[in-house]
C-alpha cells in the first residue's frame, strides 16, 4: 500500500486537533467543575437538571417563606401573651372590687386602672407586624381593626380572613389569626346561656353563671326568671309560657333554679316582682367585656339591689373572663401547633434540599479524579503525536540523495 | 538495420519525459485537487532480421494520471455528509450554549418569577415585594425575547449564507462547464488527456460537494454532466444552471432555492440535501423553526395563564386584576398564488390545545382544510369559519372573510411571532392581583351545619360587586340580598351544588337551617390577601399544556431536551462522518496522491535510465568511430 505524503501531514494534523479539542473540552469541565456544560454533554441529565434546579429552588423559597410566617407567628405569640397579661389583671381587679369592704371611691379607681387596661388590649390588637400591616385584621392588613365606633363600643374592622402561606409543595401554614377569632367572637357567658339581673330589682337576690344540667332538654332561647313572691319563682319563655317553677328560701346555701336542663344558683334576698334573665349564650368582644365590668363599677353598689345587681355582673364577668382566656389559650395553642409545623417541615425540607442538591451534583458535577487522569491521558495522547509526527516529517529519501 | 543511436535517443527522450513528469509530480506535491501522473512507456515495434527481430527503442504512450473516479465520487457523498451533519451541529452548538446558562437559562429565570410571586403572597401588602415581582417578569419577558431574537437573528443569517452558497454554487457550475469545454477540445486535438484540466474539474466537483450532494456523469467526448439533488442537472456539458435564492408563496424571503436553467426556473428546496446547503435548510425545518415556535408558546402559555389569574383576582388597590403579559399575536400568511379575495382572522383560544406547529389552511373549492406543516397530518376544523361560529382546532380560533376562490391558501402560524411581541403589561406594583375577590364567612349565630366555600368569580367582567348575603329561608332555599337589602337571586339549595349570582359563585355544603345567613363580602379591601397570588405560584407546575398533560415547568424540561439531543446526534453523526470522510479521502489519497519517497526513487530511477541511455548513444558514437577508424 502507498500513502501520499500531504495524507502524511494532513491526518497528522487532523488527529492532533482533534486530541486538542478533546483536551480543550477536558479543560473547560475541570476548570468550571462541571461535566455537563451544555444541554447536548447530555441531554438526558439536562433535563433532569432542569428538573430538580427548580425543586431546589422552589425549596429555597419554601425557607424564605417559613421563616416570614415563623416571624409573624412569634409576633402573633407575643401579642397574645401580652393580652392574656392584661386579662390576668382584669381578672384580679374584678375579684378585688368584689369584695364587700370596698367603696364607691375604690370602685371608681379599679375602673380607671381597667380602662387603661383597656386601652393596652386594644393597642396590642391593633399591632403591627414588620411590614406595617396590622397583625389582626384578617386579610385587610392595611384597616385598623379595632376602634371605638360612634355608638361608643369597640368594633372589628377588618375581616374574617386569614393568610396561608405556603411552606411545601402542598402544605400552607396561616400565618395569622383575624381579630375577630381572637377578641371578637368569645362565647358568652357559660357557652349555652348567660345571666343577668334585670334593672328595676328591688331585693338583693344574686344569680351565679349557672350550668347545664341535662344539654338534651336545654331549648336555646330567651327566659326570664321572677319572683311571684319572695321565696317562690317562675320561668317563663320569651312568649310568656311558664316553663318552670320553684320555690326559695333565702338564707339556705346552695339554692338553684332550675327548668329546661340547666341550673342557676341564687343567694340573697329577691324582692317580689324581681327578675332576672336567662338568654342563649350568643357571642361577647372582650371590650365589651370590659366595658360591661367598667359601667358596673362606675354604677356603684351602695345600696343592696344595686349590690346585688354588681355582684351578679361581677359573676358573669368573672365567667366571661374565662372564656376569653380560654379563647386565648385555644388560638395561641393553635399558633403552636403551626410552629411546630414549620418546624418539622424545615427539617423535612433540609433533608429534601440535601437530597437535590446531592441528585443534581451526581448528575452535574465532575469526577475529578477520572477527569484529571483522563486529561493527562489525552496530554500524553496529543504529546506522542507531537513527537511521532516530528520524527516523521524529518523522514524523507531526499535526505540521502 | 535496427539503429542502434536511434534507440538510445528514443531512450533519452523517454527518460527526459519521465523525470519531467516526476518534477511535475514532486512540484504538486501539495496541490490540492493534484493526481499524481506517470509515463506510460511503450516498446517499439521491432525491426524483422534473419536471426530475428531486433527491438528498436521505446515511445511514450501517454501520460496518465492515476484517478479513481469511483473512489472519488464515494470521497465527495462522504463530504457532502460531513458538511451537512458539520454545519447543522454548528448552528444546532449555538443553540445549544443559549439554554445551557445556568444563571441566566429561561428555567432559572423562569423559577425566579414564581419565586417572586411567592414572596408577593408572603406579604401582598408589601410594594418592594410587588416590584420585585414586575422586575422578574420583566427579566423573563427579556429572557424569551432574547431567545427569539438570536433565533430570529440566526435564520436571517441562515437566508444571507444560503444566498452566498447558491452565488457559490453557481460560480463553481460555470467554471465546470467552461472547463469541460476545454477539456472536450484539447482531447478532440491532441487525442490525449488533459490531465492537469481533467484534476482542476474534478477539484470544482469536490469543492461542490461540500456546499450540496451532487452525482455526476462522464460523457464519451470527455464532458462530466453534473446533478445536484435528486437529480436537478446543474451542469450539462457546457452549459450551466442558476442557482438562487427567493422567497416562497407567503413571502418569506431567502426560504425557498431556484434552480433556472435556459430560462425555466425549477424549486428545488424540498430537493436538496448534502453539503452546507442541506445543512442550513434541515438546521431550520428541525431545531431553527419549532425551538421559535417552542419559545413562542411557551411565551403564549406563560401570558395567558398568569392573565387569567390575574383577571380572577384583586389588586392592591380593590380593582379586577388587569393583563400582566402582553405577547405578540398569531401570524397569517396568504399566498401570494391566492386569487380569491379572502382573509383570516386567526386568533388564540385555549392555551392547553395549543401546539407549537405551523399550519396551512387551504381551500378546495368547497371546503377549508387544516394540514400541520410539519407532519402534514389534517387538523379537523369545527365550526363554520364565521364570526358567530368560527372554526376551531388546536387551540386556534379561526375567522374567514371574503371570498376564497379554489386552491387558495394560508400559512398560519400561532406562536412563532408571540416571544418577539412579548412585554410586561403593568408597570405599577399595585397592580399585581394577589387577593382574591370574595372573601366568605358564616353568621356567627348560624345554627345550622352549613359552611361555605371560598367563593370564586368565575367570570369577573360579569360580576356585581359589593358584599352579599345568603340567606336561608327555608333548610332548602336560599337567596341572595345586597347591601341594600334588595334580594337579588333566589334558588333551592342542594348541598355540594353551586350556588351563582351576579357574577358570583359559591358553594353551600352540610345542612344550613332556616334563618343561617353567610356573608359573602367583596374583598377590595383584602390588602393582606394572598390567595390569589399562590394560584399564580401554582402555575408553574399545573399541567395545563397539551390537553393538561403537561406543565410549563415540563415543556421547558422538555425544550431544552429536545436541544439537547438534537445537538448532541449531530455532533456524534458529524465525528462518525468524519472517520467516514477521512477514509475515503484516505482512499483517494492513496491511488492520486504524490508520495515524495516514491518519486525520488522514481527520479534515481529515471536518472539512471537516462545515464544509460546517454552511454548507449555514446557507445553508438564509439562503435561508428571505430568504423571510421578501421578504413582509415
Amino acid at each position: 500500500m502507498r500513502i501520499s505524503s500531504s495524507q502524511i501531514y494532513q491526518l497528522a494534523v487532523q488527529s492532533m486537533l482533534s486530541q486538542q479539542a478533546s483536551l480543550a473540552k477536558t479543560q473547560g469541565q475541570v476548570a468550571t467543575g462541571k461535566r455537563v456544560q451544555t444541554p447536548a454533554d447530555d441531554p438526558v441529565a439536562a433535563v433532569q437538571m432542569h428538573q430538580l434546579a427548580v425543586q431546589i429552588s422552589q425549596s429555597d423559597q419554601y425557607g424564605k417563606n417559613s421563616t416570614i410566617v415563623t416571624g409573624r407567628l412569634q409576633l402573633e405569640e407575643q401579642a397574645l401573651n401580652d393580652a392574656n397579661t392584661v386579662i390576668q389583671r382584669t381578672r384580679e381587679l374584678v375579684v378585688q372590687a368584689n369584695t364587700a369592704t370596698l367603696n364607691d371611691a375604690d370602685r371608681q379607681s379599679i375602673a380607671t386602672e381597667l380602662k387603661a387596661r383597656q386601652g393596652e388590649l386594644l393597642a396590642i390588637a391593633n399591632r403591627k407586624d414588620g411590614n406595617g400591616e396590622y397583625l389582626f385584621a384578617g386579610l385587610s392588613g392595611n384597616t385598623q381593626p379595632f376602634a371605638r365606633g360612634s355608638s361608643g363600643s369597640i368594633q372589628y374592622q377588618g375581616d374574617t380572613g386569614a393568610r396561608s402561606v405556603q411552606v411545601g409543595d402542598s402544605l400552607g401554614v396561616q400565618d395569622s389569626d383575624p381579630g375577630s377569632r381572637l377578641f371578637m367572637d368569645i362565647i358568652a357567658g357559660n357557652g349555652t346561656f348567660t345571666t343577668a339581673a334585670s334593672a328595676g330589682n328591688a331585693g338583693s337576690g344574686v344569680l351565679d353563671a349557672g350550668s347545664v344540667v341535662n344539654a338534651a332538654a336545654w331549648t336555646p332561647g330567651n327566659y326570664t326568671v321572677s319572683f311571684t313572691s319572695a321565696n317562690a319563682w317562675q320561668a317563663t319563655d320569651s312568649l310568656g309560657n311558664v316553663v318552670g317553677s320553684g320555690s326559695y328560701s333565702s338564707g339556705a346555701s346552695g339554692s338553684t333554679i332550675a327548668f329546661n336542663g340547666i341550673q342557676v344558683g341564687i343567694s340573697g334576698v329577691p324582692a317580689t316582682g324581681d327578675s332576672f334573665t336567662v338568654a342563649s349564650a350568643g357571642k361577647q368582644d372582650v371590650f365589651s367585656t370590659m366595658d360591661n365590668i367598667i359601667g358596673a363599677l362606675q354604677s356603684g353598689a351602695s345600696t343592696d339591689p344595686k349590690r346585688a345587681q354588681f355582684i351578679t355582673k361581677m359573676n358573669s364577668s368573672l365567667q366571661q373572663l374565662d372564656q376569653v382566656d380560654a379563647n386565648f389559650t385555644q388560638v395561641h395553642s393553635q399558633v403552636g401547633v403551626r410552629l411546630a409545623m414549620l418546624d418539622d417541615a424545615d427539617t423535612t425540607r433540609a433533608t429534601t434540599q440535601a437530597d437535590l442538591t446531592a441528585a443534581s451534583g451526581q448528575l452535574s458535577d465532575l469526577d475529578y479524579a477520572s477527569a484529571v487522569s483522563k486529561m493527562s491521558q489525552q496530554l500524553l495522547g496529543l504529546q506522542a503525536a507531537q513527537q511521532s509526527f516530528g520524527s516523521i516529517s524529518k523522514l524523507s529519501l531526499f535526505n540521502y540523495l | 538495420m535496427a539503429d542502434m543511436l536511434a534507440t538510445g535517443v528514443s531512450g533519452l527522450i523517454a527518460f527526459q519525459r519521465a523525470l519531467d513528469t516526476t518534477s511535475h509530480n514532486i512540484a504538486n506535491a501539495s496541490t490540492d485537487g493534484y493526481s499524481r501522473q506517470q509515463v506510460d512507456l511503450v516498446s517499439n515495434p521491432a525491426d524483422p532480421n534473419g536471426s530475428g527481430w531486433v527491438g528498436t527503442g521505446v515511445n511514450i504512450a501517454t501520460v496518465r494520471r492515476l484517478y479513481d473516479s469511483a473512489i472519488a465520487g464515494q470521497a465527495n457523498i462522504a463530504s457532502s455528509g460531513f458538511q451537512q451533519l458539520d454545519t447543522f451541529s454548528t448552528y444546532a452548538s449555538r443553540v445549544d450554549n443559549l439554554f445551557s446558562d445556568t444563571t441566566s437559562g429561561l428555567s432559572t429565570t423562569l423559577q425566579n418569577f414564581m419565586n417572586a410571586v411567592q414572596a408577593v403572597a408572603d406579604s401582598p401588602a408589601n410594594i418592594s415585594s410587588r416590584q420585585v415581582l414586575l422586575s422578574q417578569a420583566q427579566t423573563l419577558t427579556d429572557r424569551l425575547k432574547g431567545f427569539d431574537t438570536s433565533l430570529r437573528g440566526m435564520d436571517s443569517q441562515i437566508g444571507a449564507q444560503l444566498g452566498s452558497e447558491a452565488i457559490t454554487i453557481t460560480t463553481t457550475a460555470r467554471s465546470i462547464a467552461s472547463l469541460n469545454q476545454q477539456i472536450v477540445s484539447a482531447l478532440g486535438t491532441t487525442g490525449q488527456p488533459p490531465n492537469d484540466l481533467m484534476d482542476q474539474r474534478d477539484k470544482l466537483i469536490k469543492d461542490l460537494s461540500t456546499h450540496v450532494s451532487t452525482s455526476t456523469v462522464t460523457q464519451s467526448d470527455g464532458s462530466v454532466n453534473v446533478f445536484i439533488g435528486s437529480g436537478q442537472a446543474l451542469v450539462m456539458g457546457v452549459s450551466s444552471a442558476k442557482l438562487s435564492v427567493a422567497s416562497d408563496e407567503y413571502g418569506r424571503s431567502g426560504t425557498r432555492l431556484m434552480l433556472t436553467n435556459g430560462g425555466l426556473s425549477t424549486d428545488v428546496t424540498g430537493a436538496i440535501t448534502g453539503g452546507t446547503v442541506g445543512g442550513l435548510l434541515q438546521f431550520r425545518s428541525q431545531m431553527l423553526d419549532p425551538a421559535r415556535n417552542a419559545i413562542g408558546q411557551a411565551a403564549v402559555t406563560l401570558a395567558t395563564l398568569v392573565n387569567q389569574q390575574q383577571a380572577a383576582g384583586l389588586d392592591l388597590q380593590g380593582g379586577i386584576g388587569g393583563a400582566m403579559f402582553a405577547v405578540g399575536g398569531t401570524s397569517v400568511l396568504p399566498s401570494t398564488l391566492n386569487t380569491g379575495n379572502s382573509s383570516l382572522a386567526v386568533t388564540r383560544s385555549s392555551s392547553s390545545g395549543l401546539t407549537a406547529a405551523d399550519y396551512q389552511m387551504s381551500y378546495n373549492g368547497t371546503a377549508w382544510q387544516m394540514v400541520r406543516t410539519d407532519t402534514g397530518a389534517a387538523v379537523a376544523l369545527s365550526g363554520a369559519g364565521t364570526a358567530a361560529s368560527p372554526f376551531t382546532a388546536d387551540g386556534l380560533s379561526i375567522v374567514v372573510s371574503g371570498t376564497p376562490q379554489s386552491g387558495d391558501r394560508f400559512l398560519v402560524q400561532p406562536t412563532a411571532t408571540a416571544a418577539n411581541g412579548m412585554s410586561v403589561a403593568i408597570t405599577q406594583p399595585e397592580k399585581v392581583a394577589a387577593a382574591a375577590p370574595l372573601l366568605t364567612s358564616a353568621n356567627a349565630a348560624n345554627t345550622g351545619s352549613g359552611s361555605i366555600d371560598a367563593g370564586s368569580v368565575p367570570n369577573t367582567a360579569a360580576w356585581v360587586r359589593g358584599s352579599y348575603t345568603l340567606g336561608f329561608t327555608a333548610a332548602n332555599a336560599w337567596q341572595a340580598t345586597n347591601a341594600a337589602g334588595t334580594v337579588v337571586a333566589s334558588g333551592a339549595y342542594t348541598a355540594g351544588s353551586p350556588i351563582a349570582f351576579n357574577g358570583v359563585q359559591v358553594t353551600v355544603s352540610g345542612a344550613p337551617a332556616t334563618g343561617d345567613s353567610f356573608l359573602i363580602k367583596d374583598n377590595a379591601g383584602g390588602t393582606g390577601d394572598n390567595r390569589n397570588a399562590l394560584k399564580i405560584a401554582a402555575l408553574l407546575n399545573a399541567p395545563v399544556l397539551a390537553g393538561g398533560t403537561v406543565s410549563l415547568n415540563d415543556a421547558v424540561g422538555r425544550l431544552i431536551g429536545d436541544v439537547g439531543v438534537q445537538t448532541n446526534q449531530a455532533q456524534t453523526g458529524r465525528d462518525a462522518q468524519q472517520i467516514v470522510l477521512t477514509d475515503s479521502q484516505s482512499a483517494l489519497g492513496n491511488v492520486s496522491g504524490v508520495n515524495l519517497d516514491e518519486e525520488a526513487a522514481n527520479l534515481i530511477r529515471f536518472q539512471q535510465a537516462y545515464q544509460a541511455a546517454a552511454k548507449v548513444v555514446s557507445i553508438a558514437n564509439s562503435l561508428f568511430q571505430t568504423l571510421l577508424d578501421a578504413t582509415k
